[in-house]
């Protein structure tokens, strides 16, 4: 069986950061004024960024606002629910 | 996570189990999945009467449209690569019959989604009562389904999609005790907020 990638554990690193800041967001929609957890949630978020600009540097892009290619990535795989095991049969 | 090309959680199966993926495609359009969930609060938002529940409806409304989008990958994961012996084996000669592979929004009975099992009152009230209620449900569905798994890889992805109705539940307890601050104490129950704006202690402004 295939083993983890390094796509794979860098994604996770983004996951992982992401995550933590969109629970912090999620909690900020009830408690606006929480100074704290707004600059925590800031600090996940600036966190992800440089992994997300190497994740998309080698593997294209996280989502359609990357537009520094000059072919549309946005359609090659693997996608969310595929690995690099899964192949096109038309390729 | 959903309009980003990856999941909120990663999900990475690598044992088929076309029997396990019966059961947790009720979480994808099941009584309680979250193609329910998310299309119960993303059309609840429209009419609440406090920004932090408007807030809170939108990113848990848009977060279900991940969850779903993690359903689908563990049914697509566990059903991959099957052949004819597998079907037989595990009994999913009758899904396969109409839908092969594909991911169909469907309860683990068979039913197919529907729009039945979600509630839209207009009733900011009532309305977060049901999205409580439909966190919990969600959540012991999720207990249901780990009852079934022996797979690390699932149980792992499963287990998180069960914290997150936790959290959800804990988030619209809030806002049900924000909107009931703002109420007449006598009797927080006996109006709609949407509708009988006098039952705020200090009269709505409409302008919010």
């Amino acid at each position: 069986m295939a083993a983890v990638t390094e796509r794979e554990i860098l994604i996770k690193k983004i996951s992982t950061y992401q995550f933590a800041a969109l629970d912090l967001q999620l909690f900020l929609d009830t408690h606006p004024n929480d100074r704290k957890t707004l600059m925590k949630m800031k600090e996940y978020r600036d966190m992800a960024e440089p992994l997300i600009e190497e994740y998309e540097k080698k593997y294209g892009p996280l989502t359609k606002d990357m537009t520094s290619t000059n072919n549309w990535r946005w359609i090659r795989g693997p996608w969310p629910w595929e690995n690099e095991e899964d192949t096109d049969v038309c390729l | 996570m959903f309009m980003k090309k990856k999941l909120e959680y990663p999900v990475n199966i690598k044992q088929t189990n076309p029997k396990l993926a019966k059961i947790i495609i009720s979480q994808y359009g099941g009584p309680d999945g979250e193609l329910g969930a998310s299309l119960r609060y993303l059309s609840q938002r429209f009419t609440m009467p406090l920004p932090e529940l408007k807030g809170t409806l939108t990113d848990i409304g848009t977060e279900e449209l991940g969850h779903l989008e993690m359903i689908g990958a563990i049914v697509y994961q566990l059903t991959k690569n099957l052949t004819v012996e597998e079907i037989k084996e595990q009994g999913f000669e009758d899904y396969f019959v109409d839908h092969t592979t594909g991911v169909y929004p469907q309860s683990a009975s068979g039913f197919p989604f529907t729009t039945a099992s979600i509630a839209v009152k207009g009733d900011a009230i009532t309305d977060i009562h049901e999205d409580m209620a439909a966190e919990q449900k969600a959540r012991t569905t999720y207990d249901n389904i780990l009852r079934f798994c022996d797979d690390y890889d699932v149980k792992d992805a499963i287990r998180f999609l069960r914290e997150r109705e936790v959290v959800h539940y804990q988030r619209f307890g809030e806002n049900l005790r924000l909107l009931t601050d703002k109420l007449d104490s006598k009797n927080f129950y006996a109006f709609n907020p949407e509708f009988d704006t006098k039952c705020f202690k200090n009269q709505m402004k409409k302008k919010i």
